[in-house]
């Protein structure tokens, strides 16, 4: 580890020997419990989410308290106590890994409940306390140590104030630590919070391992929320006893009647930090004289959010002022005491580390050289104001500053300022922290989410993004216009107000769902739901959503489309069909009532012209006769012209079932039912086999009769042959073709000879009503087929029509 | 009685049509075909009815051997005097024929439902009408046996009538 090294240099002057190795011990400790720490937090995440990013750092912690480990057990070689406890401590460590590894490879083999199932049967006592007892006890050893080296050098120190200055140094880095605490409260973003962790984490053990202080946190009302040993040992309160009761205890009943308490927390409140010398009550009911300072927390925007209380019994001070110092040297960040000259005084490791200076290198030299800018203008407009307003206006709130490597290097740093009235003049103690990784972080972030709102905005629906509790975080332009809400109004605002129903009730299933599992079900299918508009207008909507994992949980991101528009095609869509149903049911109604009802008058003038036309013939005139035939003629024809039209609608109306049929059966009828017309042209009429088909025998066989009529009608002279043949034109279809040696037909009426009342011929040629192929036509439709002709006049015609194949194929 | 004589004998036809061009081609139909059919006309249901019933004006009508009747009708259509004639003891024995222009499948299923004994469409041209009534001349009125007239009514009067 490259910073051991520095390590190696200590505090003041006086170090020898001996509290450089101390130090380093104590930072190798620190290390390993810090590795340790990485490492199960990253086992527990991997645990949760299965993401491999997790287990990537879980390896790479793992390598880390390897190395850790080595490391001190070449530190503690020459301490037989400290190097069995660490042989003990080693043990506990494979064990735990050894168990982590059992649970990881559950939860990527067979999944998350397997690996929690596992681990709620884990009875084995190791557990990370043991780790942290073993931790705590080889700290202690070396602590004693170093008190004990120390002593020595502190008689023969002239520092009579250092243990003052450390003393505050102390505060300042409780008060700094807390105030990045309330920071990671409000800030929730994941990598910063890394970083963060691991300070917390080493606060932590250093307020706990604080004897002389009590050290505790308040919350608004002064209740105690946090207890140390400190406290501990200096009011004889166990923490058990003492959380959650107000702060006013340790106070006698004169000071609480006058008070006192509640005026420490309004000074607090007002000034931003209360110090004071007191008289406090102890548990067996004892009094010492105490320092108190109590410091007022904000979190960044301003709101209060407790106090830390620093205690001091004043008669122990000197005496531990050594140990402080090692404190100093083991906090998380890089402390630098700087005097009004800006010149630093003191410094600990960990600045050493970040600045890239050898100690010696940095004592003396003006802070301008390690934090340009920035630091010494703060200086001196702290110089001229009281030590409590500097410090009301910088709690909680970190100045982000950047610092300058030996390198030339420059990096972000945020930076907490407190000033310290000594005997050598007011020194500024600053807390200084790289802050270069969060910045990385945040600037990705904001990266992301620029891409992202790009992304959102460029999107032609409206967009919503809500998170799990409902409500609205994120809209674009287009959600605006369609619920007619500003941006504002929207924000922050339940999505009920948009979406009524079916959206919060989604978002509730969609939690107790994976994400994988919402998105693989909702995403490509669009729900329809009703939106309401700020005006309170109703109109259909769809909305897609995908769950989206963020920093702030689980998000939902919603597209929604207003779909009134599509909706109002639909039902006019449907309307127009019904209307075009009715309208061709009237239709075929009106065909079929109208030619069975004209055939009754036709029936008289028929029979009545025929009668005449018996009875009177040759007894009237030549003109007379003539006339007579004439209007039997015309009769005839409109006899025939209904009888089609009959048939015609007659198809459309009959909507029956298609049954499989033998065509060959419908073709022979309709041979029979032509046999006169046959017989009276001398046709030849052939046909292949034809095979069994789907549909309506009655139809078919006029099909047939039809398509045979016409080849046997339209001849010149000669013998009209007629040939009917099948082929598979495609699997699971019959094609038929009609072939006739007739008149044939010019291409451009191969189209036109299918519709109604298309004729090609003079009445003098040939007869017929132009309907025929026009009921053929609909019937093989009907039949879901499609009919041809294929001809060249002169050459006969070939009409085909495909028919589907029926089971039974013959 | 012979065979000879029961065919020289007039035959009573009550035929139920509306249209008088249909009535006098009828008539006309069954002179070429029978010189000794008598048809009688009924122009609706209801004077169909009151002739069967011999109500009226037709205390002197004679029971008919055939009733032709139309479907559409005024008044009573053909298909309630059908009804009615096969819901009565006393005439459900007189063989009655549909003869109507309607070739509609709802009206031939209906007929025969309501005991039609054979349902005829009239056809367009003369001489094709002329052999339907020939036809129903020689098969009804000639060739069947119905039973006899009298002992028919005692049936029905046996049964309360």
């Amino acid at each position: 580890m490259a910073s051991v090294a520095y390590r190696g240099t200590v505090v003041s002057t006086e170090s020898n020997r001996w509290a450089r190795h101390v130090v380093q011990v104590l930072g190798n400790l620190q290390d390993l419990v810090l590795g340790l720490s990485e490492t199960e937090s990253a086992y527990h995440d991997y645990i949760v989410s299965g993401s491999p990013s997790y287990l990537e750092s879980y390896r790479a912690s793992l390598i880390k308290v390897t190395t850790d480990e080595a490391a001190l057990r070449e530190a503690t070689a020459d301490n037989p106590g400290q190097a069995a406890t660490l042989t003990g401590l080693a043990t506990r460590i494979s064990e735990q890994i050894g168990f982590d590894e059992t649970v990881i490879n559950l939860r990527s083999a067979t999944g998350l409940d397997a690996a929690a199932t596992t681990i709620r049967g884990d009875t084995n006592p190791r557990t990370i306390v043991a780790i942290e007892a073993a931790v705590t006890k080889m700290r202690d050893e070396e602590s004693r140590l170093f008190a004990m080296q120390n002593e020595d050098a502190t008689r023969r120190s002239h520092e009579a104030s250092a243990g003052l200055i450390i003393g505050t140094v102390l505060e300042v880095l409780i008060i700094a630590a807390a105030g990045w605490r309330v920071h990671r409260a409000s800030s929730r973003r994941h990598l910063a919070e890394e970083a963060l962790r691991e300070s917390e984490m080493q606060w932590r053990m250093l307020v706990h391992e604080v004897q002389d202080y009590a050290i505790c946190m308040l919350d608004l009302n002064g209740q105690i929320v946090t207890w140390n040993e400190g406290a501990e040992r200096i009011t004889g309160y166990a923490a058990a006893e003492i959380i959650r009761r107000n702060f006013s205890c340790f106070y006698g009943t004169e000071d609480k009647q006058k008070g006192l308490p509640a005026n420490i927390l309004r000074t607090a409140i007002a000034d931003g930090r209360y110090e004071g010398q007191g008289t406090w009550v102890r548990k067996d009911g004892s009094r010492f004289i105490a320092n108190v300072t109590v410091t007022a927390l904000h979190d960044r925007s301003g709101n209060l959010q407790g106090f830390s209380e620093i205690t001091r019994d004043l008669s122990k001070t000197e005496a531990s002022a050594a140990k402080y110092r090692g404190l100093l040297e083991a906090a998380p960040d890089a402390m630098v005491v700087v005097n009004e000259g800006g010149a630093i005084v003191l410094l600990n490791v960990e600045a050493e580390r970040q600045f890239g200076y050898p100690r010696d290198e940095l004592l003396g030299q003006q802070v301008k050289n390690i934090i340009p800018e920035g630091f010494a203008e703060r200086l001196i407009s702290d110089g001229t104001r009281s030590t409590a307003e500097a410090l009301a206006q910088q709690i909680g709130t970190g100045i982000e500053l950047y610092g300058r490597r030996k390198s030339g290097g420059h990096f972000p740093i945020e930076i907490m300022l407190s000033p310290l009235e000594s005997t050598e003049g007011v020194l500024i103690t600053a807390a200084i922290r790289d802050i270069s990784v969060r910045k990385a972080a945040e600037k990705h972030l904001l990266q992301m989410e620029k891409r992202y709102r790009g992304l959102l905005e460029a999107a032609p629906d409206a967009m919503v993004v809500v998170n799990q509790a409902g409500d609205v975080i994120l809209l674009n332009v287009q959600a605006e216009k369609q619920f007619g809400y500003s941006r504002d109004e929207l924000l922050g605002q339940p999505v009920k107000n948009i979406i009524p129903e079916g959206f919060a009730e989604r978002l509730i299933a969609d939690g107790l769902r994976s994400a994988e599992d919402a998105s693989a079900q909702q995403i490509g299918m669009g729900i329809e739901l009703i939106g309401r508009s700020k005006t309170g207008g109703n109109f259909p909507i769809e909305i897609m959503l995908s769950p989206l994992e963020s920093t702030d949980g689980i998000l939902v991101t919603s597209a929604i489309r207003d779909i009134t528009t599509r909706k109002r095609a639909e039902a006019q869509l449907l309307q127009k069909v019904e209307e075009l149903n009715r309208s061709n049911r009237e239709l075929e109604q009106f065909a079929y009532i109208a030619s069975h009802d004209l055939r009754e008058p036709l029936r008289m003038v028929a029979s009545f012209m025929q009668l005449l036309s018996r009875r009177y013939k040759g007894k009237l005139d030549s003109d007379a006769d003539e006339f007579i035939a004439y209007a039997v003629d015309g009769v005839d024809r409109m006899e025939r012209l209904i009888q089609d039209l009959l048939s015609y609608s007659r198809v459309g109306a009959k909507k029956g079932i298609l049954y499989e049929t033998s065509s060959e059966l419908a073709l022979l009828q309709a041979l029979t039912n032509l046999s006169n017309a046959i017989h009276a042209a001398d046709a030849e009429v052939t046909h292949d086999p034809l095979p069994s088909v789907f549909g309506d025998e009655v139809q078919l066989t006029q099909l047939f009769q039809n398509l045979v009529g016409n080849a046997i009608k339209y001849q010149n002279r000669g013998t009209p042959r007629v040939h009917i043949s099948v082929a598979k034109s495609e699997p699971g279809r019959w094609t038929f073709s009609i072939k006739d040696n007739g008149l044939g037909i010019e291409p451009q009426y191969f189209e036109k000879i299918f519709g109604m009342f298309q004729r090609l011929h003079r009445r003098d040629e040939f007869s017929g009503t132009g309907i025929g192929l026009a009921i053929c036509k609909r019937i093989v439709e009907r039949h879901g087929g499609n009919i041809s002709v294929e001809s060249c006049p002169g050459q006969g015609s070939t009409f085909r029509f495909a028919l589907a194949e029926g089971m039974t194929t013959s | 009685m012979s065979i000879s004589d029961e065919a020289k004998m007039t035959r009573q036809v009550l035929l139920v049509e509306d249209s008088p061009g249909d009535v006098r081609l009828t008539q006309e139909a069954f002179r070429e075909a029978r010189r000794s059919v008598q048809v009688h006309v009924a122009s609706d249901g209801l004077e169909a009815m009151a002739f069967l019933r011999r109500d009226g004006t037709y205390t002197n009508a004679p029971r008919p051997d055939l009733i032709l009747l139309d479907l559409n009708l005024p008044k009573m259509d053909g298909r309630e005097v059908l009804a009615r004639i096969k819901g009565d003891d006393r005439f459900k024995t007189i063989p009655t024929v549909i003869l109507t222009t309607s070739e509609s499948e709802a009206d031939i299923m209906q007929s025969y439902q309501l005991q039609a004994n054979c349902y005829l469409s009239k056809p367009v041209q003369l001489e094709s009408f002329e052999r339907l009534i020939s036809s129903i001349n020689d098969f009804w009125l000639t060739m069947v046996k119905l039973p006899h007239q009298k002992q028919d009514a005692n049936e029905a009067a046996l049964k309360g009538e």
